[in-house]
């Protein structure tokens, strides 16, 4: 071996020492970590998943591992890992994206402990793969009463020319929970047999009547802010939120309102363990599920993002909705995941090439 | 002597330390002279050094990249299909929007490219070649422009031409200017702006080793300063391609400006197209791959174009009698205008960010109904208390330097491998891996990773590596490494080898003549490349995202969690100190290079 030979050898050894030594440091750390319990993996989307995982370790003594992160990484993740998955329990707002994963059989039945209210027995499948743990509403309907007078009732209302180039929704493509609204509709306006038809030739109209369309919630309350909009059609914990943050800190010119047009949507937060997960981990997450709906977890729940994604109506009895918040919407439905979820890709492909 | 005799006797000649290994068969003149002294059997290794490091690029590079990629034809392969061999992704992606898209993405991509490296040659030759005064600003900026994400760049704009922005504050209609921003015009002109600091790094390292002597000859010749500012345009030819194939694989992979923008404006992209394939539901990996093959083939033309330009020419400019170069005394009015220049640049690609940040994390009611604007800190103070940025950010930073630093001394290897004149197939089958991975979105990245090393096979071997922080940082280094490699490019390939030759012929080892002749010239490069890495690092979200270790969030995801939950003031204001603390890094980093580096390492490109 020549000195180049040799020197660069060298070089590469000690760089693949300090690479081996760097990294099995972190690996170390991690199985060591893991040797000793198993740790619930939980995937989260929720506002206050920190502060449940925490209070229910402390409760418990079961160590949970958060990947804390928006639904759709979350889902992406959860794909990826198909052949060999890491997660013991997913939990997230909708429930389309559950019953796929239901369909294709990665989903531990499980009928907690805890009895569900008539709302939280409405959103629950028959055969118990997952479990809503409150539910918000797809969509409100936020409007500046500071600049409008006009108040629709239904959705049709939204048609009229008073509402012409005022309405403003989210983009099903970027907005998790835009779908279900969508589906909502379809749902609403022809049922299951002609509801896809109707409702794209009921979005059809509204598009000609003005309806701009904002990638997120939070770009459609700050269309509405900015006076782009006057109504605006979002999550309800987001045009609760927003309401209450006006309320406390009132501003002249956008005093924010909200209704719920006949009929609400129902858009729950649910939980699902993973068939494929150790049966210690599915054992505790089972625990960490029957937590989250007593009223001890369902207290921790409400006060984790209470601007945010606490402003949601518990689906257990006994267990009142953060003061504040609107009364539950008295006309609500709720679709079958099953049947609108595999939809949404053709859904969501026309709405991209017809309304947006 | 000329370019062609030097290039005669360089390809006769012992190249690079790594092209050696390559081609062990022809030696050199200095092999010669060390091929007496073998060392004993037992210092041998079975393996040589280039294929353990080709063995860490497939395993950090072509694995991720080519599992992703085989599931746009074989779905079943990697469970996310029942089919094991198909095309109907591609029929997919060759109709309707998605076709529209890749047409989109391709002239904006060639747009944006030729603009930054323009408008980054300028710059160089600006802040290199004259005595403008205020070069010093845009040498100070480019760091903070490189760390301005395109999410602060595009809000910038957006806040400027709003309804009840900036724009209509004071006066302006801003319709016209909101129709052209959003759009393939404002597309267009955010990612040029994202590029230009790209290529103006490029192009100024490659500047700084271009003596003075090559335009003296023209002018001594009687060449006009336009012809020997086309000299110089000649010789840097290498950087600014590189730079363009830079900026445009960044752009074709670039998702921040796509979200943005491109949604609203109703121009897809194929970025775009492709993160709603994989983070919408239904999630499609063989419809995202099929992008993913697509954006391939558009980073083969960029190379076939940019090998067709550089084809049959040698531009090792740097040697031993390389001399200082003489700063051009602009005018007055020379200065003025360079100035202005400068300015409106800095203006358009800095203050509008930044306008954007303040607007969003220190300013009430900009934008909105609310009619009294109030300026305060509120937004910092929460989150300083905030648990999404303290741990996550210690966190990152700690990732960042060890990928940093890890990615670095790769990509000096990586760059030696890609100048060196025997390289051959291998340098451009590296080169082509390099700028491909530059090309694919992070998160074709972020998922391939799951697929390599999250196979139950990989389990089986012992090796488990997913959802530990070694995985994150291995995948943090593959996709530095194309941009830290191509940085390095252009300085090491105007390495005269004649210099190390004659360090080795006088007795010198490879190690002694790397610190005495090539240290002293790729020490600065070689900071800036760490920098960048650790800077880019430190903020990376898709790859973030998918592989972070559960329970130790990065602080790209705190802050995309805090702006998922519709906290633009605190998420923003996250962002801005983790850009601060970055910038920190910077300024300590010139600091001790300042005060610490031998004097030799900092003539590169002096300037008198």
């Amino acid at each position: 071996m020549n000195t180049s030979r040799k020197s660069v050898t060298a070089v590469t050894i000690s760089l693949a020492t300090v690479i081996l030594g760097t990294l099995s440091g972190y690996a170390a750390t991690a199985a060591t970590k893991t040797s000793v319990v198993k740790p619930i993996i939980l995937y989260a989307a929720m506002g206050y998943d920190a502060v449940i995982a925490k209070a229910f370790t402390a409760a418990s003594g079961i160590p949970v591992k958060l990947v804390d992160d928006s639904t759709g990484p979350l889902l992406t993740k959860i794909a990826a890992e198909r052949n060999n998955p890491q997660w013991t329990a997913l939990w997230v707002d909708g429930d389309t994206a559950f019953a796929s994963l239901d369909k294709q059989g990665q989903l531990l039945a499980y009928k907690s402990k805890v009895k569900l209210n008539v709302v939280g027995t409405k959103l629950t499948p028959a055969d118990h793969s997952y479990t809503p743990t409150g539910t918000t509403v797809m969509a409100a309907l936020i409007y500046n009463s500071a600049k409008v007078t006009s108040v629709p009732t239904t959705y049709n209302d939204l048609l009229k020319p008073a509402y012409k180039n005022q309405v403003g929704m989210n983009d099903p493509s970027q907005s998790g929970p835009t779908f279900p609204f969508i589906a909502g509709l379809m749902n609403q306006l022809g049922g299951k047999s002609n509801g896809v038809a109707a409702g794209e030739l009921f979005l059809t109209k509204l598009k000609a009547n003005g309806l701009q369309v904002f990638p997120t919630n939070g770009d459609t309350k700050h269309a509405l802010e900015t006076g782009q909009i006057n109504y605006g059609l979002i999550q309800s914990s987001a045009a609760e939120g927003e309401v209450m943050d006006f309320t406390t800190k009132p501003v002249a010119g956008f005093v924010p309102k909200v209704i719920y047009l006949s009929k609400s949507t129902l858009l729950p937060g649910v939980f699902g363990i993973n068939k494929r997960a150790s049966a210690v981990q599915q054992e505790e997450a089972k625990k960490l599920l029957d937590y989250i709906l007593s009223p001890a977890g369902q207290k921790v729940a409400q006060g984790g993002d209470a601007s945010g994604d606490s402003l949601y109506w518990p689906v257990v009895p006994g267990v009142n909705a953060l003061k504040g918040l609107s009364v539950f919407p008295k006309s609500y439905q709720t679709i079958d995941p099953y049947f609108w979820g595999p939809l949404q890709g053709k859904v969501v492909t026309w709405f991209d090439s017809t309304i947006k | 002597m000329t370019v062609a005799q030097q290039k005669t006797i360089e390809e006769s000649r012992f190249d690079t330390l790594v092209a050696t290994v390559i081609d062990q068969s022809s030696m050199d003149p200095v092999d010669r002279v060390n091929k007496t002294r073998r060392q004993p059997a037992s210092f041998r290794l079975s393996i040589p050094p280039i294929t353990a490091f080709w063995i860490l690029i497939i395993a950090i590079l072509v694995i991720p990249i080519l599992l992703f990629l085989v599931t746009a034809f074989s779905p079943i392969l990697l469970d996310q299909g029942t089919q094991w061999f198909t095309f109907s992704a591609f029929q997919q992606v060759f109709s309707g929007l998605f076709l529209v898209a890749l047409r989109n993405t391709f002239f904006v991509g060639v747009l944006s490219a030729v603009s930054a490296a323009a408008i980054g040659l300028v710059m160089a030759w600006v802040v290199l070649r004259t005595n403008a005064p205020a070069r010093r600003l845009w040498t100070s900026a480019t760091f903070a422009l490189l760390l301005a994400p395109s999410y602060l760049i595009a809000l910038g704009w957006q806040r400027l031409v709003e309804s009840g922005g900036v724009l209509q504050i004071m006066g302006v209609d801003p319709t016209l200017a909101r129709s052209l921003l959003y759009g393939p015009i404002g597309i267009t002109l955010i990612l040029a702006v994202k590029g230009i600091p790209f290529a103006y790094l490029v192009t100024s390292n490659a500047m700084r080793g271009l003596g003075g002597e090559f335009e003296q000859a023209v002018r001594v010749h009687g060449g006009s300063r336009r012809e020997s500012l086309k000299v110089m345009a000649t010789l840097l030819s290498p950087a600014i391609w590189s730079a363009m194939a830079i900026v445009f694989a960044e752009s074709i992979s670039d998702f921040g400006v796509a979200a943005t923008l491109s949604s609203p404006a109703h121009f897809p992209v194929a970025t775009f197209m492709l993160y709603n394939s994989v983070e919408a539901f239904p999630v499609q990996f063989p419809l995202a791959a099929a992008v993913s093959w697509i954006l391939l083939g558009l980073i083969v033309l960029a190379l076939l174009a940019q090998s067709r330009a550089l084809r049959g020419r040698s531009f090792r400019v740097f040697g031993g009698r390389t001399r200082p170069t003489q700063r051009q005394n602009l005018s007055l009015w020379g200065k003025v205008a360079v100035t202005t220049g400068i300015v409106v640049l800095l203006i358009v690609t800095l203050g509008i960010p930044v306008f954007g940040a303040i607007s969003a994390s220190l300013l009430t009611g900009l934008g909105s109904l609310i009619s009294t604007h109030s300026l305060n800190f509120d937004n910092y103070y929460r989150v300083l208390s905030s648990p999404l940025l303290r741990d996550p950010l210690i966190f990152s930073s700690k990732l960042a330097v060890i990928s940093a630093s890890i990615a670095v001394i790769l990509a000096a290897v990586a760059a030696k491998l890609l100048v060196a004149s025997k390289g051959g197939i291998s340098a451009r089958l590296f080169d082509f891996l390099l700028l491909t991975a530059v090309a694919l979105p992070g998160i074709v990245f972020a998922a391939g990773y799951i697929f390599a090393y999250n196979l139950p096979l990989v389990n089986t071997m012992g090796i488990h590596l997913y959802g530990t922080a070694a995985l994150l940082v291995l995948a943090y280094i593959a996709t530095s490494l194309p941009l830290t490699s191509r940085s390095l490019v252009g300085n090491m390939g105007q390495l005269q080898e004649s210099m190390s030759e004659a360090c080795r012929v006088h007795g010198s080892g490879p190690i002694r003549t790397w610190f005495a002749v090539v240290m002293p010239i790729l020490a600065r490069p070689l900071l800036v490349a760490w920098l960048l890495t650790y800077a880019g690092t430190l903020l990376e979200l898709p790859v973030s995202q998918l592989l972070y270790p559960a329970g130790s969030a990065p602080i790209s995801v705190g802050i995309n969690k805090a702006l998922g939950n519709y906290d633009f003031g605190g998420g923003t204001a996250m962002e801005i100190l983790a850009i601060l603390s970055a910038l920190s890094v910077v300024c300590l980093a010139y600091l001790l290079f300042t005060l610490l580096a031998p004097r030799g390492w900092k003539r590169l490109g002096r300037v008198i």
